[in-house]
């Protein structure tokens, strides 16, 4: 009976499953290249930019998942609210889209895919995006327990990046990177893609002898992100980058770092499913972070970008800044 | 989606309790600095943990045979030995042995926990003392457990002091030292005067029938050894070939539970017995005339059977990954049914409830695999609990 089996599974991953198997993306939205607007990013390249849903909608995600905090907080039944979104779907009218569009322009200099496109230029890495085109890795459909799904979905993406001669994939949002790496050769047969994170390119580089320098002295702290630690053992690189950068002081955050970091309450679709908790282990693990005394705490996730930047704002600390790696790298790439 | 928001809605008041975050955030702090120490003036743990991970999949792989051979064993020690398929059966034999009317004291036991067996045994007319002190306030508190190793970790010394003025009439200061001596003083006399002592085992060997029970207060020291009869209810997984595997086994659950050594160490392998007069084997010497075990099914040997889930019957009850657990960290034993954490949502889905109760507790794992690191059986409870999302929304 599968009608009764689903209402077991939360709603809010439910919406997530509409609209990855609707949209194509997690977030329901008809567009998810805005960002790259003006960027000319070239559509046909053996290697490519997988951009991952969690930073193309990055704004609209933060804005979304504040005001279902919000709602949670009262006690209020926000899952309608979501439910709400769908209705307003059929109708063509795209909340999402309408959340980013606000979040769109105050965030385009901020932006991680375009301070990531800029690194990855600046190093002479040629790449392409397919915008549009892109396919949605379909993690959260595994999350979630839809695991057939998740599976037809890969071997779409299979054959539309077998197709196009696709040979490497740059990932940047872990989960992606974890479901193209690790998941889909278990899923799928003959996944012969070069999956690698964008950390690991620009570790590449710096070994190679390429120098990052910031303009100002700063702390940094980093946050693990549960997947690239524990699931990819992605640990040593980011380090790497920040101890190589002129002008980062880097502060790691004792005990709870590598694979014994502190999740940032965004796990698992853990923050569609109970964002009020959610929010408080953020604030959990933003303390932890603080005790470094680094004014900015760097990740490599938009899940724990949203997390980290609530769990800030909700502490009150002042001058303390949430970055994505490629944002702090863009910030220390060498001019010209 | 009823169920689901009832739950959330404990975890959610359990996540605003300031006694249980600050609780928490203490445990956890002197948890991670006792097993650091621990592992450190006994480095070989590490290495002993893999070889117990061995020890526990073979086990597991031939449970119902180990288990024989325990029941067989124990038998050959004159006490007798039993197989409960499920809980109601548990209770029946339980309820063979003791009848009704008896004064009973009671280790700590989670599997006992999981078969409510001491308000079934309260139900038939029997008084029953939890004997563990945290477990002895939860019992006056009413209220369920939030630890598997320290029930009470939520419980404040002032309200610990409330409830044992409420019992003695007295009035008990809020200092832990008056506290316990109040609780031995209570307790004390109902060792002596029980007619039937209980508790469960940490691990058991096979070869020899031998229970292992890890403890630190002496309270399951004496409640197998001073009433005249004593009943022993344990997990079917727990049982081990040989005497040298289970030693094995004890030692890296008492490490992993923050402890170089246990204060006790509890072997039991049968009645108490005397040959000193005239070489005649007397049973009943100084302990207990009759000894019987339990060894409680429940779904454990479905579960053993399952090749994506068996691995949940590895766990040794340790209790590390509840403190590694961010959700744990807030919300304690909320984040459960009578088993808790990750491992608690398979547990639940298996041997304590099914699929529906299951649920709630396999979509709040973060899965964020910390736990997993804790392990000292490296058990995958993150991994385990998306494939019961996947039964979940899928079906079998």
């Amino acid at each position: 009976m599968p009608i009764k089996r689903e209402r077991l599974v939360p709603e809010g991953l439910l919406l997530l499953r509409n609209n990855i198997l609707t949209k194509g993306n997690i977030f329901g939205a008809s567009s998810k290249a805005k960002w790259a607007s003006g960027l000319g990013l070239p559509s046909q390249k053996e290697t490519l930019l997988f951009a991952g849903c969690g930073y193309q909608f990055l704004g609209g995600a933060e804005a979304t998942l504040s005001a279902v905090r919000a709602l949670d907080k009262r006690g209020l039944p926000w899952e309608q609210t979501l439910g709400m979104t769908s209705f307003l779907n059929k109708l063509g009218i795209n909340l999402g889209e309408l959340y980013g569009k606000l979040t769109h322009r105050a965030r385009l200099s901020g932006n991680p895919l375009r301070n990531a496109v800029e690194v990855l230029q600046g190093m002479d890495i040629a790449f392409g995006y397919l915008a549009e085109e892109e396919p949605c890795c379909a993690a959260p459909l595994y999350y979630a327990g839809f695991q057939e799904e998740f599976g037809a979905r890969a071997f779409e993406t299979q054959r539309q990046l077998q197709e196009r001669g696709i040979l490497r994939l740059i990932g940047m949002v872990p989960s992606c990177t974890y479901a193209l790496r690790e998941l889909f050769p278990r899923f799928l047969k003959g996944w012969e893609v070069e999956v690698r994170h964008f950390m690991e390119i620009v570790w590449e580089k710096i070994k190679g002898g390429m120098q990052f320098r910031l303009p100002q002295e700063v702390t940094v702290t980093y946050h693990d992100p549960c997947v690239l630690s524990r699931n990819l053992g992605l640990t040593e690189a980011p380090r790497e980058i920040l101890r190589s950068i002129e002008g980062v002081e880097f502060a790691e955050v004792e005990r709870n770092k590598e694979e014994w970091s502190t999740c940032c309450g965004g796990g698992g679709g853990f923050e569609v499913i109970f964002p009020e908790i959610s929010h408080i282990l953020a604030v959990n693990r933003v303390k932890e972070l603080l005790a470094t005394g680094a004014s900015v705490i760097c990740t490599s996730c938009p899940g724990c970008l949203i997390q980290l930047r609530e769990g800030v704002k909700e502490l009150k600390a002042e001058g303390v800044q949430v970055m994505d790696m490629a944002q702090l790298l863009r910030d220390a790439l060498p001019e010209g | 989606m009823s169920k689901l928001k009832a739950y959330k809605k404990r975890l959610q008041e359990a996540a605003h309790d300031p006694q249980i975050s600050i609780a928490l955030e203490r445990a956890i702090a002197s948890y991670r600095k006792n097993v650091d120490e621990a592992l450190k003036r006994f480095p070989h743990t590490l290495k002993l943990a893999e070889e117990v991970r061995e020890i526990k999949k073979q086990s597991i792989s031939q449970m119902e045979e180990l288990v024989e051979g325990a029941c067989e064993a124990i038998r050959e020690n004159k006490g007798q030995a039993f197989v409960a398929r499920t809980p109601a059966e548990a209770l029946e034999i339980i309820d063979g042995i003791v009848g009704s009317g008896k004064l009973i004291v009671k280790g700590k036991s989670l599997t006992g926990e999981e078969i409510d067996l001491r308000e079934h045994l309260e139900e038939r007319g029997n008084e029953v003392y939890e004997t563990d002190l945290g477990e002895y306030i939860i019992q006056l508190l009413g209220i369920k457990p939030m630890h598997l190793l320290a029930p009470a970790i939520h419980v404040p010394k002032e309200e610990v002091a409330r409830l044992l003025s409420q019992v003695t009439g007295k009035n008990i200061p809020p200092d832990i030292q008056a506290e316990v001596a109040t609780v031995r003083g209570i307790l004390r006399d109902k060792f002596f005067r029980a007619q039937i002592g209980m508790s469960g085992a940490n691990v058991v060997a096979a070869d020899t029938g031998t229970l292992f029970q890890i403890e630190n207060e002496g309270n399951i020291r004496l409640s197998s050894t001073a009433p005249p009869v004593y009943i022993a209810l344990v997990g079917m997984e727990k049982v081990v070939p040989t005497i040298e595997d289970a030693f094995k086994v004890a030692e890296v659950t008492w490490r992993f539970a923050g402890y170089t050594v246990p204060a006790y160490v509890n072997l039991v392998s049968g009645p108490s017995k005397t040959g000193d007069i005239e070489k005649v084997t007397t049973y009943g010497a100084h302990g207990p005339k009759e000894m019987y075990v339990i060894f409680l099914d429940a779904g454990r040997s479905r579960l053993a059977q399952d090749p994506v889930f068996r691995e949940a019957l590895y766990c040794l009850r340790c209790g590390g990954c509840l403190y590694e657990c961010p959700l744990f960290a807030v919300t304690a034993g909320r984040f459960g049914d009578k088993y808790f954490g990750g491992i608690g949502a398979i547990w639940t889905a298996f041997v304590t409830g099914d699929l529906a109760k299951a649920a709630p507790l396999t979509y709040s794992c973060l899965s964020c695999g910390r736990c997993k690191v804790r392990c000292p059986v490296e058990i995958d409870a993150p991994q385990m609990c998306l494939e019961l999302r996947k039964r979940i929304a899928e079906g079998p």
